[in-house]
């Protein structure tokens, strides 16, 4: 019997010394350097991550999240440490730098940052290009399938249409959604008129029948598929329904286009700092950028990346010049931003 | 008696952990809700402390009203058919011999053996134009050109039939098979109908298992979001749905709060009718 205990004893002391082994085995060494790089998924490509680890030693850490606001969370947990370098979109990094979880950027360490397109810089959440590197740019656009819809496109007011009854898809994003309707009667993105938000809650209403799915992740695969007819998609999902079906037409409203930048940021209390301003180096490069970009399928915010981008890419991701006159959306009063959410709820409601 | 004194303190530090975990992970996070509710939002994230009730009054607006009573019709709804389908079942397999009790009881676990979502992708399969159900009704030449059955009101029920019937299988089943068979047979040799004896013998003594399974189903199908959203195209909105969008997109912590509580007042509401109608506390079945 004592024995028994003992021989258990002794195996749960191998066992304690085994889990310290190698815990104190995970630790890294002083010498070894990371990055603990913070954003969604598939936003690098893995030759770019290789060349990076292979140039500089330093080791990164990708970690992923799915929606800007699970970011934001747990940076307010982390008090802004844990993370080295984000990418997200505009309008949430707008609220990180509002709560102090973003630090400044040593720009002396990033000499590659004139190559950034101007046309993406001195924006809202950072007039005065302090905080961030803009990475990549997107446009909601329509596709559609011209064999199965019977005539043209040519803005949001289209997908109002009764021929398309039950055969629209919709991305997710409700400020956008709403917004569309905002802008088939004239309006802003933006606008903070809660009669006018209102009365586009309406104007939404009579879009649900058309409505056969809203989904914010792959919703390019409805309309490969061919369940949909027409959608409404990010720009990365327009450039994977075209390249899988190059039959599929794409339409850039003519009420004007909704316009969306992700930017690069290092959180106020990044453990490694310098490694962060190293990877914004690296990745400014044009060559290496070119790589991301054609890799992401979002516009290219680098201006020096562009000649390097292949011939046939270039239609899709390089700016448009139309494009200098979309709006962005921003963060709105607390009351609209409600009543946004709210309209949106009823508009699905209205769907099912 | 010492002995039986020192069995009983033995028994009851068995339950330490128990109870340890309960509170820690069950009635803090409770009440960390209920406290959540009555704060309000922070302008960006999180929430300040300024006692209010306009979490609740919120839910009040029309908007939220249908919520919850979209939600409970759904879940009737699936309810309904799920008693349809499932209470025979489980009465049936009851009846069976050992063996094929056996094998039944495996047939309904196996599924389990894969995750939910992934059995729901399987249905997305089924239902999407031209996809398997299309196809052997147009090889059939009953339909001509692909049906929208995906996405819709119906495509959503199904998947929540699919995924709530066991409970309702086997929550019947263990009530049916308790049930003492020789009560039938007095019935029926009194002059009772078959009908008859199942309704005042039968269906009375299964009624607990028959209830803890519509609990068991009901309960669940409340907040089952996941399957409305991918069978039914994000377009039908449940409380589950709301809260989640609520806790991410809307960072609106407190109002989330407040739609779970109510939500949990709700179900508690309807165990407390279970357990007054059925007139004991435990539930048949799976727990």
């Amino acid at each position: 019997m004592k024995k028994g205990i003992k021989k258990r004893a002794a195996a749960l002391i191998l066992i304690m010394t085994c889990i310290v082994a190698a815990c104190s085995g995970c630790k890294k060494s002083e010498e070894e350097k990371e990055l603990n790089l913070y954003t969604w998924d598939g936003m690098f490509p893995q030759e770019v991550l290789d060349g990076f680890e292979d140039e500089t030693g330093i080791k990164i850490y990708y970690s992923n999240f799915d929606y800007d606001e699970d970011m934001l969370a747990k940076l307010e947990e982390t008090k802004g440490g844990d993370y080295d370098l984000v990418i997200a979109d505009d309008y949430i990094i707008e609220l990180a730098i509002k709560e102090g979880l973003v630090q400044k950027l040593d720009k002396t360490k990033i000499s590659n940052f004139s190559n950034i397109n101007s046309l993406y810089q001195g924006q809202f959440y950072d007039e005065t290009d302090e905080y961030t590197v803009p990475y990549g740019a997107g446009i909601p656009l329509i596709v559609y399938d011209p064999a199965v819809v019977g005539f043209e496109i040519t803005g949001y007011a289209d997908l109002w249409d009764a021929s398309l009854k039950d055969s629209v898809a919709i991305i997710g994003n409700y400020r956008v959604i709403d917004g569309i309707a905002l802008k088939t009667m004239e309006e802003s993105f933006n606008t903070e008129d809660l009669s006018v938000i209102e009365a586009a809650g309406e104007k939404l209403k009579e879009l649900a029948p058309n409505i056969r799915v809203i989904n914010d992740n792959n919703t390019q695969d409805f309309i490969i598929s061919g369940e949909v007819s027409a959608a409404f998609l990010y720009t990365s999902q327009v450039n994977q329904a075209l390249a899988a079906r190059p039959d599929l037409k794409v339409a850039y409203p003519k009420e004007g286009l909704g316009f969306g930048i992700m930017a690069a940021f290092v959180p106020s209390m990044a453990p490694n700092a310098d490694e962060a301003h190293q990877f914004l180096e690296y990745i400014l490069r044009p060559e290496v950028s070119a790589k991301c970009f054609e890799y992401i399928g979002y516009y290219c915010t680098n201006k020096a990346a562009e000649e390097y981008i292949s011939e046939e890419l270039k239609d899709v991701l390089v700016v448009p010049e139309s494009v200098t006159e979309g709006e962005i959306i921003q963060n709105i009063s607390e009351e609209a931003e409600e009543l946004h959410s709210k309209i949106w709820n009823e508009f699905k409601a209205e769907c099912d | 008696m010492t002995m039986k004194k020192r069995k009983n303190k033995s028994i009851y530090l068995m339950l330490v952990p128990i109870y340890a975990f309960t509170i820690i992970f069950v009635l803090f996070p409770i009440l960390y809700m209920i406290l959540l509710s009555f704060l309000s939002k922070a302008e960006v994230w999180g929430v300040v402390k300024e006692v209010t009730l306009d979490n609740y009054k919120k839910i009040t607006e029309p908007l939220y009203i249908k919520t919850f009573l979209d939600s409970i019709k759904l879940a009737a709804i699936s309810t309904g058919f799920v008693v349809l389908l499932g209470y025979p079942f489980g009465y049936f397999m009851a009846k069976l011999s050992k063996k094929w009790k056996r094998r039944m009881m495996e047939l309904i676990m196996v599924p389990f053996w894969t995750s939910g979502l992934m059995r729901l992708y399987g249905w997305i399969i089924v239902f999407r134009s031209n996809g398997t159900l299309d196809q052997i009704l147009m090889g059939l030449h009953i339909t001509k050109s692909p049906l929208k059955l995906l996405y819709s009101y119906e495509a959503v029920v199904v998947g929540m039939i699919y995924a709530l019937m066991p409970f309702m299988v086997l929550s019947v089943y263990s009530s049916a098979e308790k049930m003492d068979w020789t009560l039938v047979e007095a019935a029926r040799d009194l002059g009772a109908t078959k009908f008859k004896a199942f309704i005042t013998i039968t269906l009375k003594q299964t009624m607990p298992g028959l209830l803890s399974g519509v609990i068991l189903t009901f309960v669940p199908s409340m907040g089952m979001f996941f399957v409305a959203d991918l069978l039914g195209g994000n377009k039908i909105v449940l409380v589950g749905s709301v809260i989640q969008e609520q806790l991410t997109k809307g960072r609106n912590l407190p109002f989330a709060a407040a739609m779970s509580v109510v939500l949990m007042l709700l179900t508690t509401m309807l165990i407390s009718l279970y357990k007054r109608v059925t007139g004991s506390g435990e539930m048949e079945g799976l727990v």
